[in-house]
């Protein structure tokens, strides 16, 4: 459970994430849902309809402060999974991680909005779910609302919300949270293009020599621009790690030729 | 180097560390607060009308349960009255407890694959909701208690522990089932039907004295009976309720309550990939 009062001052290059050797199994019913009514129909046949997925194998990985380590890879690479397993919310089947500071997770954007609520209500209920106090929600109210640039549009309903102020204001939320560690996945996308610079600036201001960010993203400018390290993870493996711009253009150049000598040697 | 603040290890059956998950879920009260509160507010319970029909909803409900038993049971007085809605209305609070705790895990799918929190959360929010449904319709009781004159002494007090022991209950109930749901997604589907057998083998429509010898089995199993006759007695009759009969109740609440929790904590961390 990630809390974020416990925030203690680190040093460049102390260990903030450790991961080794984790794995992540787990089966997946056929069915769309498990019932009771599919449990009992499928008793005399013995077998459960289910699918065995390997999220993750054996995935070792070390991440200091200071460090700002993009994730890249294909879709279903386990990119999610993974940061799922830093921030605690999935168990890993094998392995183990280890985390030194606390943890704060940006994987959707809006977790916990109600959209019958009105932007300010939002507010205190995206950070409640955040792990904010109330004292720091209020704190940083008007940060808030002046980032997310919604003007009085912030009392009304959200379900009002375009789809674009409705990720400016999740985001806003997000962005004042400062724990050790920060894992953002894919979140940076919102809004139009100037908001998107806006919260990329917000991202850089955020790295710092006592903050580890983990960045989930397939924008590989942006990555190349933010990151000094990057983390290539393909169907569950970790293919290569190391200095942005020799690891990216690898996996672009993997992604042209749809195979590389690098992914041959597992497959 | 620093000791790690947490260490994630492959899943095992068993509870997490106790003292850990408390303060983590203390300290996540006012999100519970919060989060109560805006699901209220979208069942528009903010509003007047709202508000209007919470009251108005047992009421009626109570109205049409009485016509029943005047037409079955023939004549009947003002005192039954307020034993039927004393005891609807403390019903409802675990039925709802039971409806809202079932799809609370569920329903929060979002929020259980994109943070880390104590999933217990979800279940406890479900009850506090019930709680603030009950609220008004304990003003209404008192309203109605008035009006047939029926006598209001110092041993009403004992509505607070049977009150107490009923809120521990709908607690075990709703934690229990939010975590069947997760494996049994149907059984949202049965609980109408549970909670209406759940109404007449309590003794709602009729009062625990009438029932015949033979059918005493009926006080034994149903967790509520226990409860229901000692709110009864104590705000409707204004005596103090058997002890027996509250203790009763306390140990069904209690064993629901332990075996519901174990099966939720040692299986919630596995919730994200069940969903």
């Amino acid at each position: 459970m990630s809390s974020l009062s416990v925030s203690n001052s680190h040093f460049t290059n102390e260990l903030a994430v450790s991961i080794r050797g984790v794995g992540l199994t787990y089966t997946t019913s056929i069915d769309k849902k498990p019932t009771l009514k599919a449990r009992v129909k499928s008793l005399g046949r013995g077998k459960k309809q289910t699918r065995i997925v390997r999220a993750l194998d054996d995935i070792n990985l070390d991440v200091q402060y200071g460090q700002v380590l993009g994730v890249i890879g294909t879709n279903g690479a386990g990119k999610s999974s993974l940061m799922r397993c830093v921030a605690g919310i999935l168990p890993p089947s094998q392995g183990r991680i280890e985390v030194y500071g606390s943890v704060s997770t940006l994987l959707a954007l809006g977790v916990g909005f109600n959209p019958s609520m009105s932007g300010r209500d939002n507010v205190l209920l995206g950070g409640l779910a955040a792990g904010m106090s109330r004292e720091e929600i209020d704190g940083n109210f008007d940060e808030i609302a002046e980032f997310s640039e919604l003007g009085d549009a912030i009392d009304a309903p959200m379900r009002t919300y375009s789809s674009g102020m409705y990720a400016r204001l999740a985001f806003s939320v997000a962005a004042v949270v400062r724990p050790d560690i920060l894992i953002i996945d894919e979140a940076l996308s919102t809004g139009d293009a100037k908001f998107k610079e806006k919260s990329l600036n917000r991202v850089k201001e955020l790295r710092s020599d006592d903050r580890a960010l983990i960045l989930v993203s397939h924008a590989m400018q942006t990555l190349r621009d933010t990151c000094n390290d990057v983390a290539w993870l393909h169907k569950g493996k970790l293919v290569q790690r190391g200095e942005p711009n020799t690891v990216i253009d690898a996996y672009q150049e993997f992604l042209h030729l749809g195979k590389s000598a690098v992914i041959d040697e597992d497959f | 180097m620093s000791t790690p603040l947490q260490v994630y290890e492959p899943f095992k059956a068993g509870l997490p560390k106790l003292g850990r998950y408390w303060k983590s879920l203390w300290s996540r009260r006012t999100f519970i607060k919060e989060y109560s509160k805006s699901e209220l507010r979208e069942q528009h319970f903010d509003s007047v009308f709202g508000q209007l029909w919470l009251v108005l909803n047992p009421l009626l409900l109570s109205g049409v349960y009485f016509i029943l038993i005047i037409i079955i049971g023939g004549a009947t007085d003002s005192a039954r009255y307020a034993h039927l809605t004393a005891s609807l209305f403390l019903f409802y609070l675990v039925a709802n407890s039971l409806t809202g705790g079932v799809k609370s895990v569920t329903a929060g799918q979002r929020l259980i694959l994109n943070t880390a929190f104590p999933r217990i959360m979800l279940p406890i929010s479900a009850v506090v909701i019930a709680i603030f449904k009950f609220l008004p319709t304990l003003i209404v009781f008192v309203v109605i208690k008035a009006v047939v004159g029926s006598p209001f002494t110092v041993q009403m007090l004992w509505a607070i522990p049977v009150l107490l022991i009923t809120i521990f209950l709908a607690l075990a109930v709703a934690i229990t089932i939010s975590c069947i749901n997760v494996y049994f997604r149907d059984i949202a589907s049965f609980l109408p039907y549970l909670t209406r057998t759940l109404l007449y083998l309590s003794p709602i429509l009729y009062e625990a004295s009438a029932l015949k010898p033979s059918l005493r089995a009926i006080e034994i199993v149903n967790p509520l009976f226990p409860i229901l006759d000692s709110w009864s007695r104590a705000v409707v009759q204004g005596k103090a309720p058997e002890l027996s009969s509250m203790l009763q109740g306390l140990g069904w609440a209690t064993g629901i309550f332990f075996i519901g929790t174990y099966f939720f904590l040692s299986r919630e961390r596995e919730f994200a990939v069940r969903l």
